[in-house]
């Protein structure tokens, strides 16, 4: 039925779909290709060049050293998710599995923090962050990305321990397990795709949030995203070298999704409506 | 009893991290919204002075009152191009097909990317001498060559929705898909058929039956497009002017470049309250469709 209509409408869709295709490829496309041009042929929008690696050399050079910026980035994504998802997955069973007073408004206080503006609380977070020496550490910015990510965690984990049938958990505390067992063996199992969800979900924010890192960090902890805005100097834009920077941003995140997309899009899709 | 005590470690973690994160701030911000207090010149909150830092602000700011404006257009603008962007791509993809299903694969590829990135790539790729997409527009449409997109107010405008709408509508568009999913098949397919009956299938059936979907992408774009920070910084900087200072942005250079904490605080506050509001909605939506889904649950037991 599908593949036989191929009248106007299947040709519109069909345009339609390679319109997203190209404009969905194209940049990230042509970001790659900078990423390995001379700056010559970046100013000349060649199409045909001689490829170079020298971009991806001299980015973890002095002064740019991207390597320790993307050592900042593994360290304070990988941190907040494995704080993140352990914690996240012992709320969501809380709210999943238990009823008691209050609870509805606890989980829409956690999920209303949220839509608090980054704007308002990053000014006391400085400051507090400068009382407690927690200024350009990694301690500081996986703090507040937990703030961030956490809320999202316990929901989306909510929804897939939801999914789990009770009584599986009810036949192992039956027999003698506890709680917390039939959490950690029954439980987390069943909704291990839906953890590893999360976790990229949490990975992919951590990963990419700039405002936080802007403000609260220097040079230490200085992570990738706030990285690529130093090659907009005084002496104009470096575009080779912030397309070199943008493929490291990209890579990790685009190889992540790649592999887990099915289970990602599945469940970010389900949670969104949820 | 037993049960409340492992409920209460269950929780305290999660609940401590977050509402900490976030009251500790907010509580902090109100005492400082009511004060005088240029960073610049103390390092500790100044003097008490009431509703004055909000007064100015309402009453006698023409520049935080452009920035609401700008905010007002950039969101509006916004969401309305990412929701029917998004809708036309759900339709499309929800088609079968292999042309269908590796575009639909690609979908989640802009929204993991950063916005940072997304900004800085556009402002290079608009470049009026060597940006790629300001030689294909200009390709396209000749009038357009002498444009010079970010130094100029309207199009700057465009080009940071633009941007916003490419990391967002590709995701929104699985969000809907996921939402036509749950639409009857037949209904589906009563507007898939040629010719002008196709529209009118999919305005008086399909579409009616997505509300609730439509309705979170709707109230999330918003709060998304109220908090949008890292493009406008990586893209106009708020400029040229003050045409894409949007209050996120103008927030923070009130506060990090000019000092004015208590000021600042106060604007924050004002953005604050909208979020709320929102927020509001969004809970209410989310209670209601999960209402909705347990009773269709067990009206699927009774059966």
């Amino acid at each position: 039925m599908t593949s036989r209509r191929a009248g106007p409408a299947g040709f519109a869709a069909a345009l339609i779909a390679w319109c997203v295709i190209f404009a969905v490829v194209f940049p990230i496309a042509w970001i790659a290709l900078t990423s390995i041009k001379e700056p010559r042929d970046v100013y000349a929008l060649a199409l045909v060049f001689t490829p170079t690696l020298d971009n991806f050399r001299t980015v973890f050079e002095h002064p740019w050293n991207l390597g320790d910026k993307l050592l900042n980035s593994i360290v304070v994504a990988s941190v907040t998710v494995a704080v993140a998802i352990p914690v996240g997955t012992m709320a969501a069973y809380g709210f999943s599995r238990f009823s008691f007073p209050g609870k509805r408004l606890l989980f829409v206080l956690i999920i209303a923090t949220q839509f608090v503006p980054a704007a308002i609380v990053v000014l006391p977070y400085y400051l507090m962050f400068r009382e407690l020496d927690l200024l350009d550490s990694y301690a500081g910015l996986v703090l507040v990305n937990l703030s961030i990510v956490l809320p999202y965690a316990v929901w989306m984990i909510k929804g897939f321990i939801d999914a789990v049938p009770i009584e599986m958990e009810e036949s192992a505390v039956i027999d003698g397990a506890s709680r917390l067992r039939a959490l950690r063996e029954i439980v987390v199992p069943a909704a291990l795709p839906g953890l590893i969800t999360a976790a990229l979900f949490c990975f992919t924010l951590t990963w990419n949030e700039f405002l936080f890192a802007l403000i609260l960090t220097k040079q230490k902890a200085l992570t990738l995203p706030v990285g690529l805005i130093s090659f907009h100097t005084e002496r104009g834009d470096l575009w080779e070298l912030m397309a070199a920077a943008g493929v490291m941003i990209t890579l990790p995140m685009f190889l992540l999704s790649l592999v887990f997309q099915k289970h990602f899009i599945n469940s970010l899709t389900s949670g969104a409506v949820r | 009893m037993h049960d409340r005590r492992l409920v209460l470690l269950l929780l305290v973690p999660s609940l401590a991290i977050t509402l900490l994160m976030a009251m500790y701030p907010l509580g902090y911000s109100l005492l400082v919204s009511f004060r005088d207090w240029r960073l610049a010149k103390s390092p500790e909150p100044g003097p008490f002075v009431g509703w004055e830092n909000y007064k100015l602000l309402l009453t006698d700011d023409p520049e935080f009152l452009a920035s609401a404006l700008v905010t007002l257009k950039f969101v509006v603008a916004n969401v309305c191009v990412t929701l029917l962007v998004a809708m036309v791509i759900a339709v499309v993809l929800q088609r079968a097909g292999r042309l269908y299903s590796i575009t639909r694969t690609l979908l989640i590829i802009p929204f993991v990317m950063s916005p940072a990135l997304i900004g800085v790539s556009l402002r290079f790729m608009l470049n009026p001498e060597y940006g790629v997409l300001h030689s294909m527009a200009a390709g396209v449409v000749p009038t357009l060559k002498n444009t010079v997109w970010l130094s100029d107010g309207d199009w700057a405008m465009v080009a940071l929705v633009m941007a916003d709408v490419w990391h967002w509508a590709p995701y929104m568009a699985l969000v809907l898909l996921g939402g036509l999913a749950s639409v009857p098949k037949d209904s589906i397919e009563a507007a898939q058929v040629d010719g002008a009956s196709a529209w009118r299938a999919f305005f008086t059936i399909v579409l009616p039956q997505m509300k609730p979907v439509i309705a979170v992408v709707l109230v999330l774009k918003t709060v998304f497009a109220l908090k949008t920070f890292d493009m406008v910084y990586t893209l106009t900087r708020g400029g040229p002017g003050a045409s894409t200072q949007t209050l996120a942005y103008q927030i923070y250079t009130t506060g990090f470049q000019f000092y004015d904490m208590g000021y600042a605080a106060a604007a924050a506050y004002l953005l604050t309250a909208v979020l709320m509001v929102l927020a509001g909605f969004y809970v209410r939506l989310m209670f209601a469709s999960e209402r909705s889904g347990e009773r269709a649950a067990k009206g699927a037991g009774h059966d």
